[in-house]
């Protein structure tokens, strides 16, 4: 399973670079290869994925990228179920040049059509009920597969006093938290979510900023690790990912970019705490949209400065795309939250 | 792959092996090993070597106050004697030394004494084993490796731990006598208040069953791992803490120490690093920093605390530190 013939493994591990004295980021080149494969791994030790079987899942981007790759490699037959809101040429080319089959959801609102995706991946395990379905959004392995990851942390950093990061699985930041915890009792886990992703309890909606948030809850993000949760909007992502480059020279998309900016707020604000961020994929997939001038006038309300620190709320509470806000979480379940918030 | 490995890491392990009976008594005389003891471990578990494939391994705490010392005199052909009788792992690791040395059917008598209290799990029959294969490598004028050592300690008595390898930190696989990482060099500086919990009664080690880790577990294993490598890279005794108070917070899922909870709480009552068990024994101990201020009168208290309570076996000792061993 490992070694020859799996060069995917080797793009796994993040560089981790320091931003500022007590900042670190985990930049990865493509964060989902490390489920992906941890995944596969398991379900071909189980026997529950033979040589030469076949694999489908449900996904609107890295995780699918990450998975043709891996199954490009080890002689699996991949189908991936997506929508057309969330999939553009240039991902559909690289997708289909690794070998993988692609179904196309019609998504006229933009949701993401979660439900028509699953019920076209139900059919495809109907007609072949050997086929492989990874799950990452329920399956614990998602979280487990991130052992190597709180290593390399542990490795590089030693201890660490707070955790930043993205959550649409919840997989990264539930399993390389709940790791580090089990050793810094008192880590914070500072959860970053969008507007319009239900995640936290906001109504659906279109949500612009892709690959973050979710229509669907997945059973990987375990609310009562989280301390703080931030909805950062499309506007003030893109902006952050922007200043990222500038500054720092490091090349991410737009979901690093809401998370660099959540981390940075807050080691400005403990200057004594060692803060790491989770940056999950690099910017080259995005050169035509976030890097492109050209393309980002076209956004409404773009440009905007990225904003120095976020609206605290005291409730959870709907807000727009040029917005970030803030709720003191307290490591609470998602139904006692939302019993003592009421929805805007 | 792993024998190549094996061979590369003890080049004249096989080779001196296959040599057989070329050499012969003349070249042996008397000599002396001696082994420290072990207050249980600061990392149990299960880690990927190289090939990807899980073994079982820990890192030992060593407690070099308590010894082993084995005298090896060469006695011609015949079976080796032991002092006290019924050493029988000591006898059967002087044997397979000298077959590897190439002395084979040579005998001897081999004098085992030891402070090292024994089914605790200080590691009192592993001490006997490595001292008297060190007896044995000294009358014949060698020196073994701390690989070879390990290897040998296994074949005599079918798992081993680390203390071959002093003050060494390493990741050892005890069922197959491998390392399976080098974690960069010395201990970090430690003081430790150890103890024994709960019934004291001693432990047949070999004959626990073997603990089952989950995927959860397996992945924090990794995670303790390069914790342990950080800690040594910066000899830091808070990182070895949260590393054997995680160990021990697993341990509890298969040989529970009833009183873990507790000791817990009196190790932050003391601003202490954490807490380390033996994984397969009764051992518990407070690891402290010896670098920091005021850890002497701390360590004292906790101490009295511990005595006060019943706690049989309490012992203040130090790794890695200028100075004493043991107080």
């Amino acid at each position: 399973m490992t070694g020859k013939g799996d060069v995917p493994r080797s793009f796994e591990a993040p560089r981790i670079v320091r931003l500022e004295r007590n900042l670190y980021a985990a930049c990865f080149s493509l964060m989902k290869l490390l489920p992906a494969r941890y995944i596969l791994d398991r379900a071909q030790a189980a026997g529950r994925l033979l040589p030469g079987g076949s694999v489908v899942e449900t996904t609107s981007g890295t995780f699918g990228l990450a998975l043709a790759m891996t199954t490009a490699v080890r002689g699996f037959e991949l189908t991936l179920v997506t929508a057309n809101s969330l999939i553009d040429p240039p991902l559909r080319r690289r997708l289909e040049q690794l070998g993988a089959s692609l179904h196309v959801v019609e998504d006229a609102s933009g949701s993401g059509a979660q439900a028509e995706r699953l019920m076209l991946l139900k059919k495809v395990l109907e007609r072949r009920p050997e086929t492989y379905w990874p799950q990452q959004y329920d399956n614990p392995d998602n979280r487990w597969a991130y052992g190597s990851f709180a290593e390399s942390v542990c490795r590089e950093i030693g201890r660490v006093d707070c955790l930043v990061g993205c959550v649409g699985s919840g997989g990264s930041l539930c399993g390389t938290g709940g790791l580090l915890r089990e050793m810094f009792a008192e880590l914070v886990i500072l959860a970053v979510d969008t507007q319009n992703s239900v995640l936290f309890g906001h109504p659906p909606g279109p949500r612009l900023l892709r690959g973050l948030g979710n229509s669907v809850l997945p059973s990987n993000l375990q609310h009562e690790l989280i301390d703080d949760v931030h909805w950062v909007g499309v506007l003030p992502a893109f902006a952050a990912a922007r200043q990222l480059y500038r500054q720092h020279a490091v090349f991410m998309g737009p979901t690093s970019g809401a998370a660099a900016l959540v981390a940075a707020w807050y080691a400005r604000r403990q200057p004594d705490a060692t803060t790491l961020v989770i940056l999950p994929d690099e910017g080259h997939r995005y050169q035509h949209t976030l890097y492109n001038d050209d393309w980002l006038v076209g956004i409404k309300g773009w440009p905007v400065d990225v904003p120095r620190e976020p609206v605290t709320l005291s409730r959870i509470e709907a807000a727009g795309e040029g917005d970030w806000t803030r709720l003191a979480w307290a490591r609470r379940a998602l139904a006692t939250v939302t019993a003592g918030s009421c929805r805007s | 792959m792993a024998s190549s490995r094996r061979d590369r890491q003890n080049p004249r392990f096989d080779q001196a092996a296959e040599q057989g009976n070329e050499r012969s008594g003349p070249h042996l005389k008397l000599g002396t090993g001696r082994a420290i003891a072990h207050h249980g471990e600061i990392l149990q578990g299960v880690f990927e070597n190289e090939d990807g494939h899980l073994l079982r391994g820990l890192i030992t705490l060593p407690l070099a106050a308590q010894q082993s010392t084995a005298t090896y005199w060469p006695n011609g052909p015949g079976r080796i004697r032991t002092r006290p009788p019924g050493r029988g792992k000591a006898a059967k690791a002087a044997a397979l030394t000298l077959k590897h040395l190439g002395f084979a059917n040579i005998g001897g008598d081999l004098t085992i004494e030891s402070d090292i209290p024994i089914g605790h799990g200080y590691g009192s029959s592993t001490a006997d084993v490595v001292a008297a294969i060190r007896a044995v490598a000294a009358g014949a004028g060698v020196n073994l490796r701390c690989s070879t050592l390990s290897k040998l300690a296994v074949q005599a008595e079918g798992a081993s731990d680390a203390i071959a390898y002093g003050e060494q930190m390493v990741l050892f696989a005890h069922r197959q006598g491998d390392i399976i990482e080098h974690l960069g060099g010395d201990y970090p500086p430690l003081q430790v208040v150890g103890f024994r919990s709960g019934g004291a009664r001693p432990i047949d080690t070999l004959n626990l069953p073997r603990a089952r880790y989950d995927q959860q577990q397996i992945a924090q294993f990794k995670a303790l791992r390069g914790l342990a490598f950080r800690a040594v890279k910066q000899q830091d005794p808070r990182l070895i803490g949260y590393v054997a108070t995680a160990s021990a917070r697993i341990g509890q899922h298969h040989l529970a120490k009833p009183d873990l909870e507790t000791i817990l709480n009196l190790a932050k009552a003391f601003d202490a690093c954490g807490v380390q068990v033996s994984h397969s024994g009764t051992l518990m101990g407070v690891i402290f920093d010896p670098t920091e201020p005021g850890v002497v009168q701390r360590s004292r208290l906790l101490r009295d605390q511990l005595e006060r309570s019943g706690y049989e076996g309490v012992i203040t000792f130090f790794v890695n530190v200028d100075g004493v061993f043991r107080q």
